[in-house]
């Protein structure tokens, strides 16, 4: 019974949700501070490989440069709040929309630019960025680092009972900004919109016989993934209590976002949130695996991710659903010959 | 790609199952949030601290607001301390610093004892965590350190974006940050009252120091800057200009590259077209060599002087032969000129060296000395604090004065800071390189500039 099917599969998905929510809520329940901000920052990269999957999963396009998306919304928050005083929240739109704007104006040349070379346009982004960072923002100690700590968010006395820590505190604030944003990229993708852009991806041609408008689905695919990573900027500032943008971290955390896409699985709304748990936590406990040898650490994490590649080509929620797919059927054709038999 | 099925389907039994689901999360997600099973031990950040100190005589470092937890790290005999450092990446070549660092604390565990602190022997316990000099992972790193390590106090820890990222951190929860690695004027701000830096030379005096060698042999020189485009190169750029100021040196050009980049070519060309007497170079790292090839390359002979960050053996090396002559500061001896090999104290670090860390540590390797020079400065400090207390050490810290024969600290080096006067560093030599030998010597007399830092930096590059 194909209805019975769907109910037992949206009750386990249903089931499935609520024990992950449950999780997120619990972590920093029981965790210290360390592990609490190290869930916090795999929140953070969630969010910003949600935005990634959008342009490069669904739509096709390839960025190497959403460091600088993501940068522009931790510098964002970060000025708002120590030269002006606004609370974190106030300064969350704000990111949004600069992120946005900047990633619809690099949108453009992706109207004409395709694969390798937008992937070298956005490189080129990544640059920029810092250099941009370094020769405008004068902040601590006349460097580009803009210090946050002394303006950090107090958690308000009604939460005291569960974020009564202000990494506690922190720690929700981006879950639940992650949350809505997740809520929103699930909405997205599968309207028309996310229909529009994955027919974009897959023929453009064909696509605007369809009537999609090709540069306003692409730019608005850049726009809103800009968006993505803006926000991932804000709430990365707001973990880390800085905003810093060094030509190292910005071009490391493009690749990473690209990394934590494909790990979790391009094009699947789950898998962007997966592959940010799983790249953050990996780094972290491949770290001091090796007792006196930190520059092994970063070859075991790449061992570990050319690995997951190679069993799982289409990322940890691409294999997932091959697995329950192959299971199912297993399970159909059971059920199918003991109908057979009776 | 998901699976449009399941929209379908959900939107079919969306009138039934959906609520429940709504409901049973939001039971799960209140017995998840409400449920505080965390040890309030780890609720390390507090909002509000009470007094905690013992010392009733410390002028300098106000306890007041500091949590009361000041022996915090000490376990037994054990005094536990943290570092942050580059160990992979692109600056790795700086946790050769933690190789002196372990093997003096070794040597002082195994041989000495460990260090006496107001009559009690205790052993020191390093814990290391690699950086790769992104600030993002020193305030991480840091986080761990305190609040999972437990560690009394940071050490050594190096960088100055990295030091900055952390002090507000450390200041208000009042961990001593000893001996910061890095030259920066900014750790004279009194702000800051828990961040001391370490024997390097301030970036501004290694300033005074050309500006003095010039006077005496080319008193009417014309000048060429080459600096980061940060605050590590204003250091350089604003104590020169201020220094000539009156004199009959003049600054012909100045130029800056991006600290993130290491190129300098097109930099040193249009530097190299004034034909300029002399050459600051106020970088740092990779840039310095790079710069030093570029002004060969460009066939200009001025007098170069280089930032005291660039010492190493490594970069020098990189350099070769554009470096011959270059001049620069050292805090310490060098320990690949022989003149220094028969001085006990380098015999001493060589042979702990060679017993205690494995043999791909070069001892002849400045950055390995400085490493164990900190060290020995940290366990001197320990030593003389009156108290085993973060804010007793770190008083002891602030009014350290006839610090001598630390590690390998130059004949006669006699270093001081006060209330007044933050700076450790004030007494070094001016040194050149030469190529065929591969290590620097001293030129003239050590420069005494003690108590002088202050007054000859611009001041917002101190409380920037």
């Amino acid at each position: 019974m194909p209805t019975d099917g769907a109910r037992r599969a949206l009750v386990i998905k249903a089931a499935v949700a609520a024990a992950a929510v449950a999780v997120l809520c619990w972590i920093p329940q029981q965790y210290g501070l360390t592990q609490t901000n190290l869930y916090a920052e795999a929140l953070v990269l969630s969010v910003a490989a949600m935005g990634l999957n959008l342009l490069t999963g669904y739509n096709g396009q390839v960025s190497i440069g959403h460091g600088a998306f993501f940068g522009i919304g931790a510098y964002t928050s970060g000025i708002l709040m120590l030269d002006h005083g606004w609370p974190f929240l106030a300064t969350l739109p704000v990111a949004a929309v600069l992120a946005a704007a900047v990633g619809a104006a690099v949108g453009f040349p992706a109207l004409r630019v395709k694969g390798l070379y937008l992937a070298l346009i956005t490189l080129g982004l990544a640059t920029l960025f810092p250099a941009l960072v370094s020769k405008f923002v004068k902040s601590t100690g006349g460097t580009s680092l803009v210090q946050l700590y002394k303006v950090r968010p107090k958690p308000p006395t009604w939460a005291s009972s569960f974020a009564g820590a202000e990494d506690q505190w922190r720690y929700y604030i981006t879950l639940v900004v992650a949350g809505a944003l997740f809520v929103l990229m699930l909405n997205l993708v599968r309207g028309r919109f996310g229909r529009a852009i994955v027919a974009v991806r897959e023929h453009e041609a064909a696509a605007e016989t369809l009537g999609i408008n090709l540069a306003r689905v692409k730019i608005s695919a850049f726009a809103i993934s800009a968006m993505y990573a803006g926000v991932a900027g804000s709430l990365a500032a707001l973990v880390r209590l800085q905003a810093n943008a060094g030509q190292i971290e910005v071009f490391q955390q493009s690749i990473i976002f690209l990394v934590a896409v494909v790990i979790g699985g391009t094009a699947t709304t789950l898998g962007p949130v997966v592959g940010g748990f799983v790249v953050v936590l990996l780094q972290d406990r491949t770290t001091e695996l090796i007792k006196d040898k930190p520059t092994l650490s970063p070859a075991l994490f790449g061992i570990a991710l050319i690995l997951l590649m190679y069993v799982l080509p289409d990322g940890l929620v691409g294999g997932f659903g091959r697995m329950v797919t192959r299971i199912r059927r297993r399970m159909f054709a059971g059920s199918a010959s003991d109908s057979d038999t009776t | 790609m998901h699976d449009p099925r399941d929209a379908s389907t959900g939107s079919r039994l969306k009138g039934l199952l959906r609520p429940l689901a709504v409901v049973v999360a939001a039971g799960l997600v209140a017995a998840a949030c409400g449920g505080s099973s965390r040890d309030s031990a780890d609720k390390t950040t507090k909002t509000t601290a009470s007094g905690g100190s013992t010392d009733t005589a410390a002028p300098i470092i106000d306890a007041a607001n500091c949590p009361p937890n000041v022996t915090t790290g000490v376990d037994g005999d054990t005094i536990k301390l943290g570092t942050s450092l580059p160990q992979s990446g692109l600056y790795s070549a700086f946790s050769e610093i933690l190789r002196g660092e372990e093997a003096y604390f070794k040597y002082l565990n195994e041989e000495l004892g460990g260090v006496d602190v107001a009559g009690t022997k205790y052993k020191i316990e390093l814990v290391n965590k690699d950086d790769e000099y992104l600030a993002d992972k020193t305030v991480a790193n840091v986080n761990s350190l305190i609040n999972d390590d437990k560690v009394f106090a940071l050490f050594d820890v190096v960088g100055t974006k990295n030091n900055l990222a952390i002090r507000d951190m450390v200041n208000e929860q009042c961990i001593p940050n000893l001996f910061a690695g890095t030259g920066s004027p900014a750790w004279g701000n009194a702000d800051y009252p828990f961040l001391i830096g370490s024997e390097l030379v301030p970036y501004p005096l290694e300033m005074k120091a050309f500006f003095d060698y010039l006077q005496e042999n080319k008193p009417e020189a014309t000048v060429a800057i080459l600096s980061a485009s940060d605050d590590f190169g204003r250091s350089y750029v604003d104590t020169f200009k201020s220094l000539v100021e009156g004199s009959k040196i003049t600054v012909v050009k100045e130029e800056t590259y991006n600290p993130e980049q290491f190129d300098t070519k097109s930099q040193i060309t249009s530097l190299a077209a004034t034909k300029a007497d002399a050459l600051i170079i106020g970088a740092t790292l990779l840039a310095c060599p790079d710069a030093m090839k570029n002004v060969d390359a460009a066939g200009w002979k001025p007098i170069i002087y280089m930032s005291g960050t660039c010492t190493s053996k490594s970069l020098m090396s990189m350099a070769a032969p554009a470096g011959d002559g270059v001049l620069s500061v050292g805090p310490l001896m060098d320990p690949a000129n022989p003149m220094y090999a028969d001085e006990p104290a380098m015999k001493l670090y060589k042979e702990k060296i060679a017993q205690y860390e494995p043999p791909e540590v070069d001892p002849t390797n400045g950055i390995v000395s400085y490493g164990w020079t900190t060290a020995a400065l940290m366990a001197e400090v320990l030593h003389r604090s009156p108290a085993l207390d973060r804010v007793s050490v770190m008083e002891t810290a602030r009014t350290l004065s006839g610090v001598k024969d630390i590690g390998t600290m130059l004949a006669g080096q006699v270093l001081d800071v006060s209330a007044d006067d933050w700076f450790l560093g004030e007494m070094f030599n001016l040194v050149q390189y030469a190529t065929a030998d591969g290590y620097f010597s001293a030129v003239g007399s050590m420069h005494d500039e003690s108590g002088k830092t202050e007054s000859m930096t611009p001041p917002d590059l101190i409380n920037g």
